[in-house]
């Protein structure tokens, strides 16, 4: 009876997409929105990056949002995992800890300009901390006895967090709206331009890094207590 | 004045740095930290409430509306916004170890996202605010170590992601039809909306933000989440959550939808989740799916009320729901030691007078006993479907007033399995007294409410003619600049 009403659910469902798909006019929407934000950009926010500038700027408050999500994933996570404890496992090999060791240097330093650069250049805070918690994980993969530091990830994460909001609060104790982008824009495209938005995704990254690389690791060591 | 915005942003911020404060010389302050944050923001709210004049907007990050999001504060966004921190500070997660640390973290981020839901002018801002709200309580839920509660969790991200990927593609089409996002700009663009497409994308949207709201099509989880989530949790759920989710749908529909087919929509689903709430909670045998399944129902009857026009839907609508937040809430805290089969109370009333007497009291409030608050606001929808008078509504008066009947069954069958002769071994479980407080402090709002029936009737009022006036929000919204109060 309920697999029946479900298929009923979702055969509706697809019909309906189908329909509406099929009445759509593609190729000319209206950009109510877009074509304003376009112009708008460079004078108001002042960073070469459009998508920064929705993103940090515009709709701050859905990246806060996001950061929120992401945290409240990983902690559901290390709700539903527990902390296990780091046991002894058989060594990566000597290719893939001189690898990890060789990769690890590279991958900071990529990581880190993207997210620095994320006003500039495509990229940003999402993208660089993806790469940053790679470069934290890929040790732990070669040397699986190590210890991963949990304390000082849980730090990263926690105050990196706190400072995105702390740069919002701050606006509004100047007097501000919550999350106004701080001090001037700079001359766009420079590195240190944008106002305070850099700074965001700095924290962005962070926070994205040590929160993926926190659930990494032990998603990592749950699979070895389990199996 | 204090900024609002803080009322979202401090619980975020006690939210993160939560988990740092777990173990060491700063323990104390971690366990502080969630209550103070709630009872600060409780406190802001409440001026801004007591001092309220006319409805306001944020042009949040200074940048004016439709650009940026906008926060839109009316008397009924401030309702539901005051509503939160204090029902979560009431039903605050005690504290026990690491876990304890991190399910406060989570009731932080889910109070947070309920404000966010009261005062975001923003539908894509809603759906991350909604997200985040999920999100928050698949962990409550899961957090509760057993492995129903896994299962449970499990049935619910499934079901809540078939909600939001609706949802999401609900706003696509919207985006599509109109570019922009902002629910004063898309108010001003009525008639872009009301064709065949807009109606799809209400449907989706209502499908989208009804799976927390217990809505018709998408309420499968309720049960076997409220089965298996701590109680507390599931009075979070039950009663807060599904209120906030509510006023969404309530804004979408005014604002954006304003015509009679998302109307009819709206009281069709809301008819079929009476049906169906209050016969499935009439077969339940267990405490917790019993009243689960009521809950469904209840949020039926609420659709109904919100599906009528003008400010009398209104009023209906958010007596409706409040009644309910307060009751079910209070019902859910009193069956913490009450779970599994019902037949195992016998006799509860003589070890618990206390629980027995509150769950009596809110029983006969929530089957509508004159005069506790539950009669006005049955009362109040019944005489708007009377007024409206199409078939559909008679067939919603129907609907509403045989599932007071088919309450009224179930709900004296427990009352009088509580107050019967005590069938020997086992004894019956019976509450602690951190929960007969919390259960007994929404009694006193209950009663109190129904002693100042007056008063709440002139302040729902003053709410509804204001919540129903789109031109006022477009006007105050897209006129707000940089400068806010």
């Amino acid at each position: 009876m309920r697999n029946i009403a479900t298929l009923l659910f979702l055969g509706g469902l697809a019909f309906l997409l189908i329909v509406i798909t099929g009445s759509l006019d593609f190729g000319a929407p209206p950009m109510r929105i877009g074509t304003q934000i376009q112009a708008a950009t460079a004078g108001d926010v002042g960073t070469a990056n459009i998508v920064t500038a929705v993103v940090l700027g515009y709709r701050g408050l859905d990246t806060l949002g996001e950061l929120s999500i992401l945290f409240a994933a990983a902690t559901a996570g290390g709700l539903v995992l527990g902390s296990a404890a780091a046991r002894a496992r058989p060594d990566g090999g000597f290719i893939l800890r001189a690898g990890a060791d060789l990769m690890f240097p590279l991958l900071l330093i990529a990581g880190l300009y993207i997210v620095i650069h994320g006003h500039l250049t495509p990229g940003g805070g999402f993208q660089g901390g993806v790469i940053l918690a790679a470069a934290f994980f890929l040790p732990l993969l070669a040397r699986p006895g190590t210890t991963p530091g949990h304390r000082w990830l849980m730090w990263i994460e926690g105050l990196s967090g706190a400072t995105f909001i702390v740069i919002g609060l701050l606006a509004l104790y100047r007097g501000d709206a919550f999350l106004t982008p701080l001090f001037d824009h700079g001359t766009l495209g420079e590195l240190v331009s944008g106002g305070s938005l850099p700074l965001l995704y700095l924290a962005v990254g962070l926070k994205v890094g040590a929160e993926l690389a926190g659930l990494l690791m032990r998603l990592a060591q749950d699979d070895e207590v389990t199996s | 004045m204090t900024d609002l915005t803080l009322a979202v942003a401090l619980p975020l911020l006690a939210a993160f740095v939560r988990p740092l404060f777990n173990a060491g010389a700063l323990r104390w302050l971690g366990q502080l930290i969630g209550p103070v944050v709630l009872a600060l923001v409780t406190v802001i709210l409440f001026a801004h409430w007591s001092t309220f004049s006319e409805p306001f907007a944020i042009a949040l990050g200074g940048f004016a509306p439709p650009l940026g999001i906008a926060f839109y504060v009316d008397r009924m966004a401030l309702l539901f916004a005051l509503a939160v921190p204090l029902v979560t500070l009431l039903l605050w997660p005690g504290d026990d170890g690491a876990d304890g640390a991190r399910r406060q973290s989570l009731t932080l981020l889910l109070a947070a996202s309920l404000t966010g839901l009261a005062l975001s002018g923003d539908l894509f801002n809603l759906y991350v605010f909604y997200e985040l709200a999920a999100v928050a309580s698949y962990g409550l839920v899961a957090g509760n170590g057993s492995s129903a509660g896994y299962v449970a969790a499990f049935r619910y991200l499934m079901i809540s992601a078939l909600g939001s990927v609706v949802g999401l593609l609900g706003i696509g089409l919207v985006y599509f039809k109109t570019g922009t996002l902002n629910l004063a700009e898309l108010a001003t663009l009525g008639n872009e909306l009301a064709d065949p497409q807009g109606l799809a994308a209400f449907a989706m949207l209502a499908i989208g933000f009804g799976v927390k709201a217990e809505m018709f099509p998408v309420n499968g989880w309720v049960p076997e989440v409220y089965g298996a989530a701590s109680r507390r949790v599931a009075a979070l759920l039950a009663g807060l959550a599904s209120k906030l989710a509510v006023l969404v749908i309530v804004r979408i529909l005014l604002l954006m939808f304003p015509s009679d087919e998302a109307r009819q929509l709206l009281l069709v689903l809301g008819i079929l989740g009476v049906v169906s709430g209050e016969l499935a909670a009439y077969q339940a045998r267990d405490m917790a799916r019993m009243l689960g399944w009521s809950s469904i129902g209840q949020l039926g009857i609420v659709f109904i009320a919100f599906s009528l026009p003008g400010e009398a839907g209104l009023v209906a609508g958010v007596a409706a729901a409040l009644h309910h937040l307060v009751v079910k809430s209070a019902l859910f805290v009193l069956a913490g030691p009450w779970g599994g089969a019902i037949d195992r109370l016998r006799g509860a009333a003589t070890v618990s007078a206390l629980g027995a007497g509150l769950f009596v009291l809110f029983a006969l409030s929530l089957l509508g006993l004159p005069p506790l608050p539950g009669f006005w606001s049955k009362f109040l929808v019944i005489g708007g479907l009377a007024d409206a008078g199409t078939a559909l509504h008679y067939l919603g008066m129907a609907a509403v007033l045989t599932g007071t009947v088919i309450e009224g069954a179930y709900l004296l069958r427990v009352i009088t399995t509580l107050y019967a002769p005590p069938a020997g071994s086992p004894a019956p479980p019976r509450q602690r007294g951190s929960d007969l407080l919390t259960a007994g402090l929404f009694g006193i709002a209950l009663l109190a409410a129904a002693v100042m029936i007056d008063p709440l009737w002139q302040t729902l009022d003053a709410l509804a003619v204001s919540g129903v006036d789109t031109a006022a929000y477009q006007q105050t919204v897209l006129a707000a600049q940089e400068a806010h109060p």
